[in-house]
């Protein structure tokens, strides 16, 4: 069981109080409408699978409730950093000096 | 020698079922807080797991945009109708949950114990005069700590059955002194 | 006194005389022991058979890394427990304890004719033996394999005991409570950090129970162990014994048992069998030790071979002396001190051969003064004896050619091949292992957690360096954590420094092919099997491992993986750690599933919601059925009917007068805001814009891939405010998902989401006559057809209480649903139903709102509906907003596979003959196609309808609504069924009885 920094509590608690959400950083488009079958597509199922870091969502479903964004590394399943929804994609230095 | 001792306390703790009270879920924009604040007459804590106490009113921050609301059932129309007041000017929502959930006290010196059988958050530093919304078992509960050995725990209506039977269980195990 | 209980020694409890049973037999031990001990203190070492050749075979170890001495034990009805570790359960007063794996008896068993079938059984039997001929499979090997194989005999009846489990958070904990963990702890707690220090033993000290003779600080081993823990107690330490750590995860999370009850003769009422940990420590200090190795040669498992430390400790810690004559095979000098101090205690040890050519002179000198035959550079090649060792023999080894043999007496034989430190809970994190060339052992290396080894499970030998490394950990621990510790040195005197080598299998004069020198003594694997599967072709050893079964028994390779590894890579030419070691796993010992379970048996096995109604169902004697996580009325059967009977009751009598339902355990949302009307708009297929309020409307929630997630009525309550209600399942997933919308998709929307599920207790109240029960109750509201028509909602007073009121139905028949505060729910509930007393009113379950809502065509998601169905395949097309620019899912109504033609599609089916058809039923368009045939959908529902007087059914058919009137074929267990297609909506098709 791993141990999650929320970035709305500020604390660091149990993994059975939060719920995994998927891949972060991916936007509803603004106009569905406007997009091609295949570029619905990818929206849809398309994800990055990455090997090292990944940009993932979780919710703290069983603390304050809010969806947030975390960069977590598949190999060695560690989170290099915890960031509030809305805020930017961490860049790679930030990771490094987190990790 | 092969003793067998135990650093349990054999006292049990004590379980008790709150009656009745009112109980809102407040929400509303953390830039609007202080408007509402005013409106109700409410202390809104900024932070979460922060408690506040006015006229026998108590509030959690449950969330960032989120407070539980603890009113006394004399005050419980006057707290509907500032809401309502308000609205417009400072858009929230005040939503009555006073059966949706039924809260338990657990006191004595075994409570905490009791709660690390299901908690599995760091409970002990949970501090006194603090709440947390968490885990116990499989139910999502709201954890207030009053004091050192005393908690208060909100439990949705239907969970209660198994939370109960769950620290009955605990109660047994804690009375056998192992 | 029994014969080989040495007065004056151990720390058993001479005063204290506990009796129990063995394979039927009465024996007495004492208080302290285990049922090892106790047994070997009669003379006792024929324990069990091995697994694959029943060979006979007796306690190699004093410890939990037993492979042999596997024993069932019971204490009355549902309290036997296979497979315990006989050198690790506690005796207590009338323990019944039997072996394994024999018949007719342990001394005499039929199945160690598969000791004379050796060949049969080499490495990989299990793929050559059972191969061929095909046909053999079914009526010969399956059987065979079957009642070969386990270990011991599964429990039959349900365990009565509890278990419990605790979440525990630490700044440090220290797992082993030997030399190094008992220096780690204290320098730790006094540098302030909380502290706990965990033992698999009954008691603290580890091997300092089993060393007796060694001095520190100036006083004995164990007046200073008792001292250490007085100290750490006094320090504030929490210390746990009977205490295994079984699994090391991430971030210093480590599972520990407690083993509570299986000790004591009687335990108190109320206690757990045992207990689960789960630990967050800020600093893990692994403190474990290290284990004794076998030497492996020919008839080294017979009973009397034991590994010489567990002589040690039989000796010291139990006071029982293995044997009268002691031969003694080693290459490690720790043999040397075991021989030593059996000598002292009166055992004649006969002689001690050595592989190496050279040994300390110190410890040549001790054993000639006690009169000790030295054999150094010697192997063993054979043992004798059946039941019992009666001699070793040994050879000279010079210049790697093994001389003449020969026998030495002996009732007992001591191997040691070496120590290898306890990896296993390192092994759980990724911790990287290193190679150590010199002592040709692996070291624990680069560590992924924050996490210090200390002591012998490092490689360090003798109490001194052992000390001194756990005074090191404990600083550590403490400046890690940012506080500072006070070192504690321990002079150490009379200390047992060591040093060895690591062995493959011994040299020997003879076939090498006819040795049954054993490797892993719980899965018969001999060092032979391993050669083979080199040359089969296994060059990893994770593939000599699943092809010999080496460490792959309960003891995961404790004893057998260093030595396993040292013969294949051996036999591939290569260092060790380029064949590779295998990956430990937790548990670290065999754990019950009753620690796993903890306090979910029985009424807790898992959580149950029930509603305010529930009590009220239950007295009168309802059927329930579960759904989600609640508890659901199923149906409310009278005296002498079934549920068919029941059922088709309850909906006779709801069509014809009036029925009550218990609807709480739907899902409600309040959703509150002045973005009320655009966050709806968003989220669901239906328009609500217009919706007024005091109105409701079915809504449709999709994915965004365009399939149906959930459905529900929604009544508008005010301008800003919409009374959502979702499928009983789907409340929690309908809320998640409408919150990630709003958090991070639409923040800019002024709207909040409340789940109001268990604020409202919800009572349907269904039939023609409907109106007229609930008028009486009804203050605030007009329930006219005018006033109050099909579709709206009311806040108004119910039985006196405060109520929302919809005028809705999910039977076709005029129907109301009445929403209170839940603590007035049951009394709701019994309001109406003395109302509905003149009409006959029908309390009704789950399956009649089934029959009723599918006599309709209305679907329940999951159901008619799984995952893969759109709006237009369900037939709901008339539910999506046409105007609306975008909702979730909107777009993929328009992907390519979504518009095209042949999906499947949600149709009604009437069987030609009335057979009710069984849900999930394959259909087919023609039965009289070729094998494999083309399935054409499945049957989702499938009811006998009172109201129709005919079975009906729905069912997903590809291209299903234009097929109306065909014919279509469902495979029954009785034969195939024809069905015509029709629409769903079978009932009162026009929609009259709504309007009533």
């Amino acid at each position: 069981m791993l141990l999650i920094h929320c970035p709305y509590c500020d604390e660091t608690l149990p993994e059975a109080e939060f719920a995994y959400a998927g891949e972060a950083h991916i936007a509803r488009p603004a106009d569905p409408s406007a997009l091609t079958d295949e570029e619905w597509r990818d929206f849809l199922f398309i994800r990055t699978n990455a090997r090292g870091p990944h940009y993932e969502r979780w919710r703290h479903i069983h603390g304050c409730g809010r969806f947030f964004n975390a960069c977590r590394d598949t190999v060695s399943d560690r989170f290099l950093m915890t960031y509030k929804a809305g805020e930017e994609r961490p860049a790679h230095a930030t990771l490094e000096a987190a990790e | 020698m092969t003793a067998q001792r135990h650093d349990f306390d054999a006292a049990p703790f004590r379980l008790e079922e709150l009656p009745w009270s009112p109980r809102f879920s407040l929400r509303v924009r953390p830039q609007n807080r202080a408007a509402l604040e005013g409106a109700l007459g409410l202390t809104l804590p900024a932070r979460i797991g922060e408690r506040s106490m006015t006229g026998g009113t108590e509030v959690l921050c449950l969330g960032p945009d989120e407070w539980t609301v603890l009113v006394p059932e004399s005050g419980r129309d006057a707290l509907v109708d500032a809401g309502a007041r308000i609205y417009a000017q400072t858009p929230h929502s005040l939503v009555e949950i006073s059966d949706r959930e039924i809260t338990l006290r657990l006191s004595g010196p075994q409570a905490l114990t009791a709660l690390t059988a299901g908690c599995p958050r760091d409970v002990e530093a949970l501090q006194t005069g603090r709440a947390a919304r968490t885990l116990f078992d499989s139910a999502t509960v709201i954890l207030w700590r009053d004091g050192a050995d005393s908690f208060r725990m909100d439990v949705w209506r239907s969970f209660l059955p198994h939370v109960r039977a769950i620290l009955d269980k605990v109660a047994a195990e804690l009375k056998s002194g192992l | 006194m029994s014969r080989y209980r040495i007065p004056g020694m151990g720390r058993v409890d001479p005063a204290r005389t506990v009796r129990f049973t063995f394979d039927g037999r009465s024996y007495t031990g004492l208080r302290g022991d285990t049922v090892a001990s106790a047994l070997l203190a009669h003379g006792v070492h024929l324990m069990g058979r091995s697994f694959k050749y029943h060979r006979p075979r007796g306690p190699v170890t004093a410890g939990s890394e037993e492979p042999n001495a596997l024993i069932g034990t019971s204490r009355g009805p549902g309290r036997f427990e296979p497979n315990t570790r006989a050198t690790v359960q506690e005796l207590r007063e009338g323990l019944v304890a039997e072996s394994q794996n024999k018949w007719p008896s342990l001394k005499f068993d039929i199945g160690a004719v598969n000791d004379r079938a050796y060949m049969l059984f080499s490495a990989g039997f299990y793929y050559k033996t059972f191969m061929w001929p095909r046909s053999f499979w079914d009526r010969v090997y399956e059987p065979f394999i079957r009642a070969a194989a386990g270990l011991g005999k599964s429990p039959t009846e349900a365990d009565p005991d509890s278990y419990a489990s605790r979440n525990l958070h630490t700044d440090v904990l220290v797992i082993g409570g030997g030399a190094a963990g008992l220096q780690a702890a204290l320098v730790a707690a006094k540098s302030g950090a909380r502290v706990v220090l965990v033992d698999e033993n009954p008691e603290m000290g580890g091997s300092l129970l089993s060393d007796p003779s060694v001095r520190i600080d100036g006083q004995g081993a164990w007046a200073w162990l008792a001292d250490r823990v007085a100290q750490l107690r006094a320090a504030g330490v929490t210390l746990m014994t009977r205490t295994t750590a079984i699994g090391y995860y991430h971030q210093n999370f480590v599972g520990l048992v407690e083993r509570v009850a299986d000790h004591l003769d009687r335990p108190p009422q109320g206690a757990p069998r045992e207990r689960m940990w789960h630990v967050r420590a800020r600093q893990v200090v692994l403190a474990q030790g290290a284990l004794e190795k076998p030497l492996v040669f020919d008839g080294n498992d017979r009973p009397g071979v034991m590994l010489a430390g567990a002589a040690q400790t039989y000796l010291n810690r139990y006071g029982v002396k293995v044997g009268d004559i002691a031969a003694v095979v080693t290459s490690h000098d720790s043999a040397w001190y075991a021989a030593f101090d059996l000598a002292d205690a009166g055992a004649r040890v006969a002689a001690i051969a050595d592989t190496r050519d050279r040994v300390r002179q110190d410890l040549v000198d001790a054993a000639r003064r006690r009169g000790i035959e030295v054999l150094a550079g010697h192997t063993a090649t054979a043992t004798s004896g059946r039941l019992r060792v009666r001699s070793v023999r040994v050879n000279p080894v010079r210049d790697g050619k093994v001389g003449p043999g020969r026998e030495i007496a002996c009732d007992v034989l001591l191997i040691c091949g070496g120590w290898t430190p306890s990896l296993h809970l390192f092994s759980h994190t990724k911790g990287s292992l290193a190679w150590d060339a010199d002592n040709r052992t692996f070291l624990p290396d680069r560590t992924t957690e924050a996490c210090q080894i200390a002591g012998a499970g490092r490689g360090l030998w003798g109490y001194g360096p052992v000390l001194e490394d756990g005074m090191r950990a404990g600083l550590a621990a403490a400046e890690a954590l940012g506080r500072t510790g006070t070192p504690a040195g321990a002079g150490v005197e009379g200390d047992r420094p060591g040093t060895g080598v690591t062995q493959k299998e011994l040299p020997t004069d003879r076939s090498a092919g006819k040795a049954k020198a054993f490797v892993d003594y719980q899965n018969d694997v001999t060092a032979k099997d391993i050669r083979l599967a080199v040359r089969e072709g296994m060059r990893s050893i994770e593939h000599v491992k699943r092809y010999t079964t080496n460490g792959m028994a309960t003891d995961q390779g404790k004893m057998s993986n260093i030595n396993g590894l040292m013969i294949a890579a051996d036999a591939l030419a290569k260092e060790p750690p380029q064949v590779g070691l295998t990956t430990f796993r937790p548990p670290y010992t065999p754990t019950s599933f009753g620690a796993f379970v903890g306090y979910h048996k029985g009424a807790t096995f898992e959580l149950t919601r029930r509603t305010p109604i529930d009590p009220w169902a239950e007295a009168q004697g309802a059927a329930f059925e579960p759904v989600s996580l609640w508890r659901r009325a199923w149906y409310f059967p009278r005296a002498g009917e079934d549920m068919h009977a029941a059922v088709a009751r309850e909906c006779r009598m709801t069509r014809a007068s009036a029925g009550m339902f218990d609807a709480s355990t739907l899902g409600k949302i309040e959703v509150a805001g002045p973005d009320a009307t655009e966050f709806m708009n968003r989220m669901y297929t239906n328009p609500w814009t217009k919706l007024a309020p005091g109105r409701c409307r079915y809504g449709l929630l999709l994915g965004e891939d365009g399939f149906i997630r959930d459905d529900g009525v929604i009544g508008r309550l005010a301008q800003d405010l919409f009374h959502v209600t979702t499928t009983t399942g789907g409340a929690a997933r309908v809320l998640n998902m409408m919150e990630d919308y709003l958090q991070t998709e639409w923040p800019d929307l002024d709207v909040w989401l409340t789940s109001t599920t268990e604020q409202w207790a919800t009572v349907a109240v269904n039939g023609p006559n409907a109106r007229k029960v609930l008028a009486p109750l009804v203050e605030g509201q007009d329930l006219s057809d005018e006033a109050f028509p099909h579709m709206s909602v009311a806040q108004c007073t119910v039985a006196g209480f405060p109520a929302r009121l919809f005028r809705i139905s999910f039977t076709g028949e005029l129907g109301f649903e009445i929403n209170v505060p839940a603590r007035h729910g049951l009394a709701l509930w019994t309001a109406i139903h003395a109302a509905g007393q003149p009409y006959d009113i029908c309390p009704y379950g789950t399956e009649t709102m089934h029959v009723l809502r599918a006599e309709k065509g209305y679907i329940i998601v999951g159901q008619d509906t799984d995952g893969t169905v759109t709006p237009q395949d369900a037939g709901l097309d008339w539910a999506i907003g046409k105007a609306k620019k975008d909702f979730v899912g909107k777009r993929s109504l328009q992907r390519p596979d979504i518009v095209a033609p042949n999906r499947k599609q949600l149709v009604g089916l009437l069987t030609e003959d009335g057979t009710r058809l069984q849900e999930g039923a394959q259909i087919v368009l023609d039965p009289n196609q070729t094998l494999p045939m083309t399935m054409a959908g499945h049957v989702t529902s499938s009811y006998d309808s009172v109201a129709l007087g005919r079975p009906i059914a729905m069912a997903v058919i590809a291209g299903g609504h234009g097929r109306m009137g065909e014919t279509v074929h469902i495979p029954m267990p009785n034969g195939t069924v024809r069905a015509t297609i029709t629409s769903t909506n079978f009932y009162d098709p026009a929609g009259e009885r709504l309007k009533a």
